[in-house]
């Protein structure tokens, strides 16, 4: 989830909703209405509703997470051990901080 | 006709996703613990317009944010102290530390205070982010509530691994009851903010409608929304990723 993305993970309509998320983080509202207007045209308007609320929820609980240092938790560390290495999570400021 | 707040958007919004919008934004409206009603209508009006400063776009395109000194572009309601920490945590939270979050605590704000900075800060941009993805403008600022803060600490909060103190489940209070999952130990997220317990309520009652409940998002057998598990999970994924989250 780190690089491009492409072809949205394996996950059905994953590219739409991977350049949604990506528009609606990004300052351009063009942008925004194309992906917008992408995911509404292959999953309807619920799907829209929907993936904006998830879109705005994890924007806002990864704020929580960064802003109060809390560690992952301590039964995730040998869980996540080989994709955080093959993914380059450890390098993230605040898994050092 | 959608329910309030969303009268007015072109497309449906869940009526459970406008009704804990509106909770959202009375319980935002209302005294917390550490901050009045007008300080917090404040701090989601901070919270929009960090978009809009200079100091903050600058820092964001520097190697280090520390590399770049000067001040914020703030509308002048709120202690600079509370300005740094609504900006930073707006504008590039992934490169927040604990010698940032040190300094910003050392004289002017409480450990309590911040936490409570921290909430009101994402309250507004999950509401704020939902209302960019559907194509429809934020929610108006709510009408401040009166009355004085309630200044409740946690009797069992203590420092704990996070940079803020936090309360370990076995320390809960009747005054905590009911802010951490019951079928299981609450996950350190959960945790993050119980120094001040209202904004746990209120921030986890939004995730219920945002995203899934603790039961939904582990029952596979069934979807409980117009996307999938995993197109949720896609999406919470590629966002924390765009958002350097660790956690």
């Amino acid at each position: 989830m780190l690089g491009a993305a492409a072809a949205g993970g394996g996950v059905p309509h994953g590219d739409r909703l991977v350049e949604f998320a990506e528009a609606v983080l990004a300052d351009s509202d063009e942008q925004l209405l194309r992906a917008r207007s992408a995911l509404r045209g292959s999953l309807g308007d619920a799907a829209l509703v929907d993936a904006a609320a998830v879109v705005g929820f994890f924007n806002a609980i990864d704020r929580v997470a960064d802003a109060t240092g809390i560690p992952l938790d301590p039964e995730r560390v040998p869980q996540t051990a080989d994709f955080r290495a093959a993914l380059g999570l450890d390098a993230f400021t605040q898994a050092r901080s | 006709m959608n329910p309030a707040p969303y009268e007015a958007a072109p497309l449906e919004i869940r009526a459970d996703l406008a009704a804990a919008h509106r909770r959202a934004r009375d319980h935002l409206a209302r005294p917390g613990a550490w901050w009045d009603g007008r300080q917090r209508v404040a701090l989601i009006a901070e919270t929009r317009h960090a978009l809009q400063c200079r100091l903050c776009r600058e820092r964001k395109a520097a190697l280090s944010p520390a590399a770049v000194v000067g001040m914020h572009d703030s509308l002048g309601e709120l202690p600079e102290a509370a300005v740094e920490a609504v900006h930073r945590i707006r504008t590039d939270p992934g490169r927040l530390t604990r010698s940032w979050f040190n300094n910003v605590i050392r004289f002017a704000l409480t450990p309590e205070q911040y936490v409570e900075i921290v909430s009101v800060v994402a309250h507004t941009v999950a509401l704020d982010t939902f209302a960019r993805g559907v194509g429809i403008p934020p929610l108006p600022l709510p009408d401040a509530s009166d009355g004085a803060p309630s200044c409740h600490r946690p009797s069992g909060a203590r420092p704990g691994p996070a940079w803020v103190p936090w309360i370990e489940p076995e320390d809960l209070t009747e005054a905590e009851a009911g802010i951490y999952p019951t079928a299981r130990p609450p996950a350190d997220i959960h945790r993050a903010m119980s120094l001040v317990p209202a904004e746990v309520r209120s921030f986890f009652d939004l995730c219920e409608h945002h995203y899934l409940g603790p039961l939904e998002m582990r029952d596979f057998g069934r979807e409980y929304r117009a996307i999938t598990h995993a197109q949720i999970e896609l999406l919470a994924a590629r966002v924390s990723a765009l958002n350097r989250c660790f956690y």
